[in-house]
């Protein structure tokens, strides 16, 4: 990616020697440097990057950096957006982007990770530094707007960023405003008053006028600057100035087009074609511009352009690049189309083959566009996608495709494949399935053509050799995505028949998917082996980075198996293998964390379990995937169901549903089922009746992996509501399918379902007989949770398999575990209705000097559920304040009692 | 009327603007009247290129008067 950035973009302008002093601006920008964001926001023309580029030449701010960036409309991708940015950030300060780059190029990193890691890099950042967005207006992105939303309220007290723009950009800004963090400089500001104006017209272009004619100058323009220096320009070397000045009052004409036509009128007919002929040109350099005008001396007129102020700003400081003064340009791109109608796409089609030979093709892409020329514009984009898939500009990419004219994209088997390949990483699958269809048509043994008679068009040779397998892959993807299985592994074993034994990306992927699939039928076994030697193959094709991350995968899959031990060793080689690569943080470190905080929970090693968690937590969100944030709130409501908030652990729940990602992964554990078991622990049973009523689930549905976790959910609903038998039957063919799929996992849990129902039957022998088989296959792992979750009903049954000799080591340690951190109440209160546990611990915290935000955050709760407590400690209390509830607890000597964790 | 549906518009701009822009305005008509202003008519086949319209204008810096829908699309 750094090979393709457009160093012109990132260029400071540079200030032009004769330009009118405006301190009363530049002192305002000054002041502003305190504010988060100073916002110039004004119509075309109007002087804004000037001004700017005059005040960072001239503001004492010793070692402050300065950091800009050029936009245009090819920066509406996120990618390129931020590469753009951080590559700003770069020229001035290298050592930013390290990691947040890393990131960009990474599989679906959320944007705010991407920025919290940039924002961690600018925060070490020694010196201040100004980041200037020039020409702002040309992102309609919605996604980029928010991210910079997310950046300027995030943003370092050292760093200040500056955007300028012709329209306000869709940020927060009456709540910057009102908070005085916006600093705003808008067109009646910037427009020159009749001082300037007579600044400007008699000491920078010398043309002495006098004090009526600048009035009128002035009136006639408001102020506004490019048509004061379009004038300017009209009257230099003029005699009957009195006589120019005199027209121009009394003529309506739009300025621009009235002064332009002024100007270009007194250019000789060579300079003026030149004009017009470049004004297709974004960016202008001497050979283009010979390229396009099929002249000689493109430098050199350049150069007498500039030094006649003709609306060109330099973009380097060799005098290589320029480009027009966008209003100008504007005007020049109207004149042309309207005088030479049919030149424009042949001078577009010009730029485009000079950048082609350049080997620049996005450039070279967009004037084939602009120039009409499909055909070619479709060579291009074939050559040029594998470089910007690899760089994950999907946006940019998606947004030529949609340029192409279909009936063409349809006869490109590379063109139509990599269609398949965006709107897939984009989740987007409806058009997939048309897309590979197309691709497919001419992978064939017959060559069809199609209805126009049209044969099939391949450029890039390559990717067309490759192309059966991988369009095979995204089949497979595409069927996985559908939740079609046995597609799934068909179409992967036929990416694996196509591809090349060194094809290791598109092998390693069909089998990991083949894996997966396997997975989501709960055939665990298949599934571990295939997945780990599909990642092995990927990791042989160079993509070392995902390697840490998919232990989370495979880890998951031995839980299901009921291998505690196995996963652990999978979480802790996987960090092992993260701390070898050295420097930063390795991405899906902090999955690890949370990860093996579920087994420590399991273990009912609750303390080290939260700190597992804490731990991913303090590593931040830039070394976590976007999955990890769904994953660390439902780990975290796990323990505190286990510590028996039940209220606390359904608040982590809903604050996690929002943030799942679907991925390929089966998901296997729905948060809906798991919120329903909450209720069941509530005695809300009417509720979590009405869950499985409103997910269609009965006791007679065929049974399948993907929603065994929901069925045993509906036996604890079923037994928690009276239909103990129903429950039963259910539990019977469970058990057959967990251990069909060697699922020891499920197994354990059912059986101990099995037990409990047995128990209400009044079955204590049937009871004991599931109970056995549940302990005999739990005890060489270590699982604890499973059965003490169950509460007082499993204590007794577990005594009474004590009595019957059963596992009675085993059994002996896990009644130990039994009302610790789910039981009694740890001190004896003299109270009507006694303090729960967790409005001890909320207790405990009143009595500090800690505001209510941060005690919510100390027991990692939400701020409602701490109120709750409070509300819940006051009635309790008889009081109605905090300072009494603690006085109160003193007297009652509550707090003294209470043990610290 | 579902947002993304076009119709014909009439929008009104401060000072008179040369014909040869009618181009630039993808092909709107374009009519000076007499009270100094321009106006532009045309259909635009969604509010998206509407707003398209609405960013041409702003370009050249030229004051906005009023927009006004006129008609249904056809």
């Amino acid at each position: 990616m750094p090979g393709s950035i457009i160093q012109t973009k990132l260029y400071v302008p540079r200030r032009r020697a004769a330009t009118v002093p405006r301190p009363r601006l530049s002192d305002r920008l000054s002041r502003g440097i305190d504010a988060r964001l100073t916002l110039v926001s004004a119509p075309a023309g109007f002087g804004k990057t000037t001004l700017l580029a005059s005040w960072l030449a001239s503001a004492p701010r010793p070692e402050g950096l300065t950091a800009w960036l050029s936009l245009d409309q090819s920066d509406n991708d996120p990618t390129a957006f931020w590469t753009y940015a951080i590559a700003a950030v770069q020229t001035v300060a290298p050592a930013v982007g390290t990691g947040s780059l890393a990131l960009i190029e990474a599989d679906q990193t959320p944007v705010e990770l991407v920025l919290g890691a940039l924002l961690n890099e600018l925060n070490a950042l020694p010196n201040d530094l100004v980041l200037v967005l020039d020409d702002y207006h040309a992102i309609k992105d919605r996604h980029i707007h928010e991210g910079i939303a997310f950046f300027v309220d995030r943003l370092p007290p050292h760093v200040h960023l500056v955007i300028a723009s012709r329209a306000d950009p869709p940020l927060p800004l009456a709540r910057l405003r009102a908070r005085g963090e916006l600093v705003e400089i808008r067109a009646a500001d910037l427009r020159f008053t009749p001082d300037e104006a007579a600044l400007y017209f008699n000491d920078v272009m010398a043309l002495d006028l006098a004090a009526g004619e600048l009035a009128i100058l002035a009136g006639r323009t408001e102020g506004w600057i490019a048509a004061l220096q379009l004038a300017a320009l009209s009257l230099q070397g003029r005699d009957n100035v009195a006589e120019f000045i005199k027209g121009f009052a009394g003529d309506d004409r739009y300025i621009v087009d009235y002064l332009v036509e002024e100007v270009l009128q007194r250019q000789p007919e060579h300079v003026r074609e030149f004009l017009l002929q470049t004004s297709v040109l974004n960016r202008l350099t001497g050979p283009l511009c010979d390229a396009v005008t099929e002249q000689d001396g493109g430098k050199a007129m350049l150069e007498a352009l500039d030094r006649a102020n003709l609306f060109l700003v330099a973009l380097d400081d060799r005098r290589q690049w320029y480009r027009y003064h966008h209003l100008f340009g504007d005007v020049l791109r109207a004149h042309l189309a309207n005088e030479q109608p049919d030149q424009v796409a042949e001078l577009h089609r010009r730029a485009s083959a000079w950048y082609e030979r350049k080997a620049e093709r996005p450039d070279a892409i967009r004037h084939a566009l602009s120039a009409g020329d499909f055909g070619h514009a479709a060579d291009l984009v074939e050559l040029e996608w594998p470089a910007l898939a690899r760089a994950r500009q999907e946006v940019t990419l998606r947004g030529w495709l949609d340029a192409l004219p279909d009936q063409l994209l349809r006869c490109r088997p590379v063109l139509s494949n990599a269609y398949a390949g965006v709107l897939l990483s984009s989740g987007e699958l409806e058009g997939v399935d048309q897309r590979l269809r197309d691709a497919e048509r001419w992978l064939g043994p017959s060559q069809p053509s199609d209805a126009q008679g049209a044969g099939m068009v391949v450029v890039n040779e390559d990717e067309f050799r490759t192309l059966p397998g991988s369009v095979a892959l995204h089949r497979a993807g595409y069927a996985l995505a559908r939740g079609n299985l046995v597609e799934t592994v068909n179409h992967a074993h036929r990416a694996l028949d196509f591809a090349p034994e060194d094809d290791h990306l598109t092998r390693g992927g069909a089998t990991a998917l083949m894996g997966l699939a396997a997975w989501a039928s709960g055939d665990l076994e298949t599934a571990y082996r295939t997945y780990a030697e599909g990642m092995a193959d990927v990791q042989r094709g160079g993509h070392i980075s995902g390697t840490v991350g998919r232990a989370v995968t495979l880890a998951d899959i031995r839980v299901a198996q009921g291998r505690l031990r196995d996963a652990m060793r999978t979480y802790e080689q996987a960090l092992q293998l993260a701390s070898e690569q050295g420097g930063a943080v390795v991405r899906g470190t902090a999955d690890m964390y949370a990860g093996m905080s579920e087994l420590q929970r399991e273990r009912n090693e609750l303390d080290a379990a939260t700190q597992s968690l804490l731990r991913s937590q303090e590593l931040g969100e830039q070394s976590g995937f976007a999955q990890n944030r769904y994953r660390w709130r439902v780990a975290m409501a796990r323990i505190h169901e286990a510590r028996g908030d039940l209220d606390g652990a359904l608040d982590l729940l809903s604050e996690a549903q929002p943030l799942f990602m679907i991925d390929l992964s089966p998901n296997v554990r729905p948060i809906a089922a798991m919120k329903a078991r909450i209720l069941v622990r509530q005695e809300r049973t009417g509720e979590a009746l009405g869950w499985a009523r409103e997910h269609g689930l009965s006791v007679e549905d065929d049974l399948s992996y993907v929603h065994e976790y929901e069925h045993i959910t509906l036996a604890r609903v079923l037994l928690a509501s009276g239909s103990a038998l129903e429950a039963s039957g259910l539990l019977d063919r469970l058990l057959q399918a967990a251990e069909h799929g060697g699922r020891t996992g499920s197994m354990i849990e059912i059986l101990v379902l099995q037990a409990l129902a047995n128990d209400v039957h009044g079955d204590m022998r049937a009871a004991l007989v599931s109970l056995e088989r549940a302990l005999t296959l739990a005890e060489p792992e270590g699982h604890v949770r499973v059965f003490v979750d169950e509460g007082p009903r499993m204590a007794a049954l577990l005594q009474a398999a004590a009595k019957g000799g059963i596992a009675p080591g085993y059994v002996q340690r896990l009644l130990t575990h039994f009302g610790t951190a789910a039981g009694e109440p740890r001190t004896r209160q003299n109270l009507i209705e006694p303090l729960s546990d967790r409005e001890l611990d909320v207790l405990r915290l009143l009595a500090t000097d800690l505001d209510g935000p941060e005690i919510a955050s100390q027991l990692m709760v939400s701020l409602n559920t701490m109120r709750t407590h409070t509300k819940s400690i006051y009635t309790k209390l008889g009081v109605n304040n905090r300072r009494a509830a603690v006085r109160r607890a003193e007297e009652l000597e509550l707090l003294s009692r209470i043990p610290t964790r | 009327m579902p947002v993304n549906e076009g119709g014909s518009y009439e929008i009104r701009l401060k000072g008179h603007l040369a014909v040869r822009w009618a181009d630039w305005f993808d092909g709107l008509t374009l009519t000076q009247e007499s009270d100094g202003s321009t106006v532009l008519r045309g259909t635009v086949v969604d509010q998206a290129a509407l707003h398209g319209l609405l960013g041409k204008v702003r370009d050249l810096g030229l004051p906005l008067i009023a927009v006004r829908r006129t008609g249904e699309q056809p």
